[in-house]
């Protein structure tokens, strides 16, 4: 192997954060709270860290917009019509409109 | 077209027949959202019923259907908060939610990604995925097996938009314990799609 020492230093400093930077399982709870607030400072750094040397969180973030972006989109588009495959039982229909035609009780 | 708008003027005077208009769309609404058939129908009921003793406010502005959502919308609150006002948060969805299945117990890699857990790249976009209504169903069902309130939560705040402070609120909890739950949420959700559409795929 006769890495150049450009790629030989990055790779050191990607394994040295890989161990010493907060866990994948503790950076996915923060990219949860980075689509409710603001991050700080701190916890930004270490985030875009994070994310250098991290290809599956990287995933995980985009992964969580993704189905934020598609799902508001979808229900922008859907709004007003029936979904397939859902309706109410005869049953119940019968029953609220019983419950219709006496509204007192 | 005169006819057609004839009939709906007439039919919107009658509230039995709310039930065949609006009723399917009202209960779909709903149940997307609660994931409990005979809370839904009573969501629709309710609705239906304050939508008759507040007739005389509606005045035709805006469409039936809106105006019924709009009604459905608080019907769907108070039901939420009653739920957080008689089930502790604690009991039904773990407070202290340990997401230990998707990351290394120990090692020199401890609390880093399974391999087999890890996400995958999926490569797709919005609107790709908005043409693809079956992911939607793919997704709804992947939110079935989560507890209700975190399915719940995880709807109103990535669906219909609303703020953090207000789904606290509703449900009486904390933000903290909101973010848990929509963590959770989110962790789950991510792994069931990738598992159920984008991997099948990929293969």
């Amino acid at each position: 192997m006769t890495l150049n020492p450009y790629k030989k230093a990055t790779h050191a400093l990607r394994w040295f954060l890989l161990h010493r930077l907060p866990t994948c399982k503790q950076m996915v709870e923060v990219m949860s709270q980075s689509m409710e607030r603001p991050l700080t400072l701190r916890e930004r750094v270490l985030l875009k860290l994070h994310l250098w040397v991290c290809a599956w969180c990287v995933w995980y973030l985009e992964q969580l917009r993704l189905l934020r972006a598609s799902l508001r989109a979808r229900a922008a588009e859907v709004a007003g019509e029936v979904s397939p495959g859902v309706s109410l039982s005869a049953e119940a229909r019968d029953r609220i409109k019983s419950s219709l035609n006496r509204p007192s009780s | 077209m005169i006819e057609e708008q004839r009939t709906v003027a007439r039919l919107s005077q009658d509230p039995a027949v709310w039930v065949d208009e609006h009723g399917d769309y009202l209960f779909g609404y709903a149940m997307f959202r609660l994931r409990d058939a005979s809370a839904a129908e009573d969501a629709v009921q309710e609705t239906l019923l304050a939508a008759l003793q507040s007739y005389h406010s509606f005045e035709g502005r805006g469409s039936q259907r809106t105006w019924l959502v709009g009604i459905l919308k608080h019907k769907l609150t108070d039901h939420f908060r009653r739920m957080g006002r008689e089930t502790p948060l604690s009991q039904l969805e773990g407070e202290s939610f340990e997401h230990g299945e998707f990351f290394r117990p120990a090692g020199e890699w401890k609390g880093h990604w399974e391999a087999d857990r890890a996400p995958l790249e999926w490569g797709a976009t919005p609107e790709e995925l908005l043409r693809q209504s079956d992911f939607f169903r793919v997704l709804d069902d992947c939110l079935s097996p989560l507890p209700a309130r975190v399915s719940g939560a995880f709807i109103l705040r990535e669906v219909d938009g609303l703020a953090s402070e207000e789904i606290c609120q509703m449900f009486g909890v904390t933000t903290n314990n909101l973010w848990v739950m929509l963590h959770r949420a989110r962790l789950h959700l991510r792994h069931c799609v990738e598992l159920n559409w984008f991997k099948p795929r990929a293969v």
